[in-house]
């Protein structure tokens, strides 16, 4: 035990020395000491740094060194073995990345609790032995999430939404089988999607800019925390239904953990006492080396997102959304093979950071974006909607719809007669009733993989919208996407490419790939 | 198809007053043209190019409409210099027709001769560190507790519902409905006609003073605005548009008793 401790936590002295170059075994070696099972004795430091794909990612944890037996966050708390700890990994930068979760595949032959059958599987009632009926969590990380349907109001009572919703396909078969689908005895929806990094909370909570009694996309209150009254920022979970990490706490352990009781006031108060310790950031790169040196950008590495300021706009040339300071942007260079190497790395995430701030295009049909005073379409760049400072999330409630679950824009499985490959996603025909304007964009009929916000809302207009996540960590935890729909950051760039037209050069798609990477 | 919902609601107007001949009410495409800098939005109408507001933020107090929809423009021709081509409408508002209309897709490429001869108000991305207007002051607590009736008004776009401008109005009431704190809350409902440069006469929805009565009750109530009774009413006759401030009746009152 004490070796895997001294294994996992890398010093920091360590982490800032130049990297070799990545290799798939590299990528995941001492699989089993990345892992932090549920009930283990260990001890969490105040720095952890694991490997990833483009270097180092680095958890920082702004308080002591944490004992992790007994503690809420990392036992098992309902039958299916089960903890906080299972779906949010540092080694993934809080989340789960596909790769994490195949090799926990391989390693327990599937006996992981990971893979508890309640959404683990694609569905409940698949036979749990088999691979395939875990293939939507093995191939894109993603975790089954059922809603019921109709949604329900903060009062538990049924909304009557403001469109009907039908099962266009359903290849997990959860959607239309007797004990989980619409037509159930307790009606729900399933959707699949990526758990997301519980780390550098004090800015996917803030009460800051932005945050107002009423949400500012639509007008209609906001969400609540029930123990001040405040508004929150509505930006923790992809459809926004927990408004502050308490109720997404007791969410996670209700339906994730299955956990027949409440978490008590002491469990609750340590999960998220511990959420907020975290702080998250890629810490090194392969091409580029140490992220956090002295002397280097002021916004990169876990350090600066502890020292940052929450809640405030960063789509300016005064405060910016990742701090770079130019430092970057024209490095010398001495003959040394190795060193100007890692000038040239880092004078491509510089350039990176100025494709993200300043390169321009066309945003249009983005529910939530151009429908909020922008006009449709905009000619702006990625930060102004990844607008947050240090996070490049949005400061006010960021639900929108940028057609990652929306067609015609949702990746989608070519049919054809030559392709064996089956859609794995299920699909909805969403109608927006006569009694409702249209969805602005996507008139009355649409189609979605996952029709997001809606499905807590009811509302026509939040179809398909999803709330934006951070971009920190982002290397540790791939795929990307709500839906796990982009494999790398690349697909990622190149999503967005397609969507709005952009005509990114092949020079600023690598270093957009290289900033993102960065983070 | 498209049109139909719209057209409906048209009416030929024998009692509305002929329309002030500087006034341009009208129903059209809106059409972007990039420059340089941010993109123009311009309207054509009766043969003319109308300038209708420059792309900047948020904060702005008219903001652009969307392709892919037409827009009822409400607006006094000027006589200022051309920008982006078009005549200037000053003062203007813009309602985006909820419908969508796939035939409104003009998007216009840069051309050196309509270049802004000034400085926008905000560049097309990362601003100095501001909104491009001070017109969305952060909601705060009322410098002064108010102890008599307090009125306040919120606006609404042609046959619209809340939008994204309604927080920054009706935070202020929360507020004061807080600190005063207002034992009633009165709510008047109201819906309008607009007055064409055509002589014809765009009715908003009928029921639509109700539903935007309504509404606000449950926005106050849903941001917890629950102790206060509640006294709720709409005028659902449009007055007899002029023209020139059919606006002003696209409204819903609020009237805070202590």
């Amino acid at each position: 035990m004490k070796l895997r401790q001294a294994l996992i936590a890398i010093p920091l002295a360590a982490s800032i020395a130049w990297l070799p170059s990545p290799s798939p075994s590299a990528d995941y070696a001492g699989t089993l000491d990345r892992w932090w099972g549920p009930g283990e004795t260990r001890a969490w430091p105040q720095r952890l740094d694991y490997a990833n794909s483009q270097g180092l990612v680095g958890v920082l944890r702004d308080g002591p060194v944490l004992e992790t037996r007994g503690h809420a966050f990392f036992t098992s708390l309902g039958p299916n073995g089960r903890a906080c700890v299972t779906c949010h990994q540092p080694a993934d930068g809080m989340s789960l990345s596909a790769a994490t979760a195949r090799e926990r595949w391989s390693v327990t032959g599937g006996r992981d609790p990971l893979f508890a059958a309640i959404d683990g599987s694609n569905c409940p009632n698949l036979p749990q032995e088999k691979e395939s009926s875990h293939s939507l969590l093995l191939g894109r990380g993603l975790i089954r999430v059922s809603l019921p349907w109709p949604p329900r109001g903060e009062d538990g009572k049924p909304l009557d939404p403001e469109f009907t919703l039908e099962v266009v396909r359903d290849p997990t078969g959860c959607n239309t089988g007797a004990a989980h689908g619409l037509k159930s005895a307790q009606p729900s929806v399933s959707v699949y999607r990526r758990p997301r990094p519980v780390a550098n909370t004090k800015y996917t909570t803030h009460q800051n800019f932005g945050v107002l009694p009423f949400i500012g996309k639509n007008g209609l209150p906001a969400t609540r925390d029930p123990d001040n009254g405040k508004p929150s920022a509505m930006n923790l979970m992809a459809d926004a239904r927990a408004a502050t990490l308490k109720l997404q706490a007791q969410d996670a352990a209700t339906n994730h953990l299955q956990m027949p009781a409440a978490l008590t006031p002491a469990q609750l108060g340590e999960i998220v006492a511990f959420e907020g310790s975290l702080y998250v950031a890629q810490a090194a790169s392969h091409a580029a080396g140490s992220l956090e040196e002295a002397g280097g950008p002021s916004g990169l590495g876990p350090d600066a997102m502890r020292k940052g300021e929450a809640g405030v706009l960063g789509n300016n040339t005064t405060r910016w959304v990742v701090p770079m300071e130019n430092k970057w942007k024209s490095l010398p260079r001495t003959g040394d093979v190795a060193a100007d190497a890692r000038a040239a790395a880092r004078e491509s995430i510089q350039r990176g950071h100025d494709v993200y701030m300043f390169r321009t295009f066309w945003i249009r049909d983005s529910m939530h974006l151009n429908s909020v005073g922008l006009g449709n379409p905009t000619k702006r760049t990625c930060a102004t909607c990844h607008g947050m400072h240090m996070t490049g999330m949005d400061t006010a409630n960021g639900w929108m719809d940028i057609g990652t679950t929306n067609l015609p824009w949702a990746k989608e499985e070519p049919l054809n007669p030559w392709n064996s490959s089956k859609p794995e996603m299920p699909l909805f025909k969403v109608t927006c009733k006569a009694s409702v304007p249209p969805h602005p964009f996507l008139g009355r009929v649409i189609y979605t993989q996952d029709p997001g916000r809606a499905l807590i809302s009811g509302r026509c207009n939040d179809v398909g919208t999803i709330v934006m996540q951070q971009l920190r960590g982002l290397s540790a935890r791939a795929p990307y996407f709500s839906n796990g729909s982009a494999n790398t950051l690349r697909e990622v760039v190149d999503f967005y490419d397609r969507r709005y037209a952009i005509g990114y050069s092949e020079q600023e798609k690598q270093d957009l790939v290289n900033f993102l990477g960065a983070l | 198809m498209k049109a139909g919902p719209l057209l409906l609601l048209f009416a030929a107007t024998a009692q509305a007053a002929q329309p002030d001949p500087s006034l341009r009410n009208f129903v059209a495409c809106p059409i972007v043209r990039d420059t340089a800098s941010v993109p123009c939005w311009l309207a054509e109408y009766d043969g003319e190019l109308y300038f209708l507001t420059l792309q900047t933020d948020v904060s702005a107090p008219v903001n652009p409409p969307w392709l892919g929809h037409r827009v009822l423009v409400e607006g006094r021709r000027s006589d200022k210099p051309r920008i982006c081509g078009g005549t200037p409408l000053e003062p203007v508002r813009l309602s985006v027709i909820a419908e969508p209309d796939a035939s409104c897709n003009q998007l216009l490429p840069a051309e050196d001769r309509y270049n802004l001869t000034f400085e926008p108000p905000r560049p097309p991305g990362p601003s100095a560190g501001r909104l491009a207007f001070n017109t969305l002051p952060m909601p705060t607590q009322p410098a002064a507790i108010k102890k008599e009736p307090q009125r306040y008004t919120l606006d609404y776009y042609f046959d619209g519902m809340v939008n994204f401008k309604t927080p920054f109005q009706l935070a202020p009431v929360l507020d004061m409905a807080r600190a005063m704190p207002a034992t009633r809350v009165e709510i008047v409902g109201y819906r309008s006609a607009a007055l064409l440069s055509n002589g014809k006469v765009l009715q908003e929805q009928p029921d639509l003073a109700r539903r935007r009565a309504e509404q606000v009750v449950e926005l106050l109530k849903g941001a917890g605005l629950t102790a206060p009774q509640y006294q709720v009413r709409w005028v659902d006759a449009s007055p007899v548009p002029n023209g020139t401030d059919d606006y002003r009746n696209r409204k819903v009152e609020i009237t805070l008793q202590p």
